[in-house]
């Protein structure tokens, strides 16, 4: 029997790679790799280092395998974010996968700032981000995911998302969360209980040791119309969350909250100048 | 004749006392996972306090989907998972603290599992280390030779149960119309349950977006009953 050539779909692969390290008070690059379709731009600024990832694929789809890698020595604090929103599409040969990870050494502080994950119909993302504290550093993470593009009259019925985000302190877990999306949840949106008819929703936490006591500060933020947030914290973890009918408040609201929580300009990829106060 | 003579005497004892140790398993369980069991459960509205307080949820049908949501996507599902893991042989009672401490949602919901799980320990195991609420009903079931589900069950269906009680006692919800809510949420208990006992860390994910914020807002909230 003649078998026919499997035809292999290109898929994509990056994985990009970035370290910072103190010298002399100073946090200086000591690790810089980029491969595939990942790369990582460290643009000019003043204060903590600041590091741009850049998924030039354009976007995701089944097989697609991305990866993020940040290494901050002890009493570092830097920031990194990404060039765009990433964009999960049609993938109906698998999941696409995005690892995200990250050391940060003693008493350093990493801000993990990625714009928006936008999920298209029929697209299906499996995504890790595994952040690991050395005792007494810390980490603030703001993610963002958006159903679809609303002003083009998207909303996608049978989008999967599988999003794990895993935090430990000298090796033990201090926060997980692991959020699925498919389409039974989609097919419930309204419920009050789950989407309560939002199309974006975030989460931001601050985890390390303290963390908790940033809770007032954050709750007297002001929240942006129709968007509903909240925040809680105890035990080394500032968390909030927000759900909101569209992406660009929701980015208002996290825009605050992290500008709040660094006490530092956001990343100009963010476009956000002087609209987060 | 003898052999089956032997049998005769034997084998109707045999099966009383399986059938009675059975019966006494389950009545213990019933019994530990009951509303009247004082753990103070009936405290806890897990943030459907703020849903009824904001008129999210405002009715029996609101409740049921409510209810669902968090049996099928939210916290009942993991804690579920939890108290599962907590069962099996071998378990690390200790290792899962850690892991279930890092998957509290909010503040309150660390305080509830934890004064829960302080309370059914002293009336089951009281020496044991502290365990929260769900690992605290695995490590005390551990022995109970019953079907995996339906200890997961029965459980669930406290969750549940205790959940319809604030509504009752908060929404103009009748109790036969709360009984009728629980009734109805048999199925997607039986199916959680089922899901739940084959789980592993692994299968640990929740997406109750909504019931978060609402327990998380349930914090700030100006006039409450509940203490979560």
């Amino acid at each position: 029997m003649i078998q026919e050539p499997v035809l292999a779909l290109e898929r994509s692969r990056g994985l990009a790679r970035v370290g910072f390290a103190l010298r002399d008070g100073r946090a200086v690059l000591t690790d810089l790799a980029q491969a595939g379709s990942a790369k990582v731009l460290l643009p000019n600024v003043a204060g903590a280092p600041e590091a741009v990832f850049l998924n030039t694929s354009g976007g995701l789809t089944s097989g697609d395998r991305l990866g993020y890698s940040m290494r901050l020595g002890d009493g570092v604090t830097a920031t990194a974010t990404t060039q765009t929103a990433e964009r999960a599409y049609l993938a109906r040969d698998g999941a696409a996968r995005i690892e995200v990870v990250a050391q940060v050494g003693a008493g350093g502080r990493l801000v993990w700032l990625p714009q928006e994950t936008i999920l298209f119909e029929d697209s299906r993302l499996d995504r890790q981000t595994e952040i690991a504290l050395a005792p007494g550093a810390s980490v603030v993470l703001a993610e963002s995911v958006v159903l679809g593009r609303r002003a083009m009259g998207e909303a996608p019925r049978r989008a999967r998302l599988f999003d794990r985000r895993h935090v430990t302190l000298a090796g033990r877990p201090l926060w997980i969360e692991a959020q699925r999306l498919d389409a039974g949840v989609l097919a419930m949106g309204d419920r009050p209980a789950l989407l309560a008819g939002n199309v974006a929703f975030a989460v931001v936490a601050f985890c390390g040791a303290g963390a908790e006591a940033a809770v007032d500060a954050l709750r007297a933020l002001p929240v942006p119309p129709g968007v509903q947030a909240a925040v809680t914290g105890w035990n080394g973890r500032c968390i909030a969350r927000a759900l909101a009918p569209d992406g660009w408040p929701l980015k208002q609201w996290l825009g605050r909250i992290a500008a709040r929580l660094t006490v530092a300009p956001l990343p100009r990829t963010w476009q956000m100048q002087g609209l987060t106060t | 004749m003898a052999m089956a003579a032997r049998w005769d005497m034997t084998t109707p004892r045999t099966g009383f006392r399986m059938v009675r140790d059975a019966i006494a398993a389950r009545l213990r369980l019933v019994q530990i996972l009951s509303p009247a069991f004082p753990i103070g459960a009936f405290a806890h509205s897990q943030g459907l306090e703020t849903a009824i307080a904001d008129g999210r949820v405002a009715d029996a049908g609101d409740l049921q989907d409510w209810i669902a949501a968090v049996l099928t996507h939210g916290s009942a599902r993991t804690d579920a998972i939890f108290l599962s893991m907590a069962r099996r042989p071998g378990a690390d009672l200790a290792a899962l603290a850690d892991l279930f401490d890092a998957w509290l949602p909010s503040a309150e919901r660390a305080i509830e599992t934890a004064e829960l799980g302080r309370a059914f320990q002293s009336l089951t195991r009281p020496k044991d280390p502290a365990l929260p609420y769900p690992l605290a009903v695995g490590a005390a079931t551990q022995d109970m030779d019953l079907p995996e589900e339906e200890v997961l069950a029965l459980f669930l269906q406290a969750v549940a149960a205790q959940l319809v009680s604030v509504a009752v006692r908060f929404l103009p919800l009748g109790q036969t119309e709360g009984q009728r809510v629980l009734a109805a949420l048999a199925p997607v208990i039986a199916e959680t349950a089922q899901a739940a006992a084959a789980a592993g860390e692994a299968d640990l994910w929740s997406f109750t977006p909504g019931a978060d914020l609402a327990a998380m807002a349930h914090e700030t909230l100006e006039t409450r009953i509940f203490r979560t």
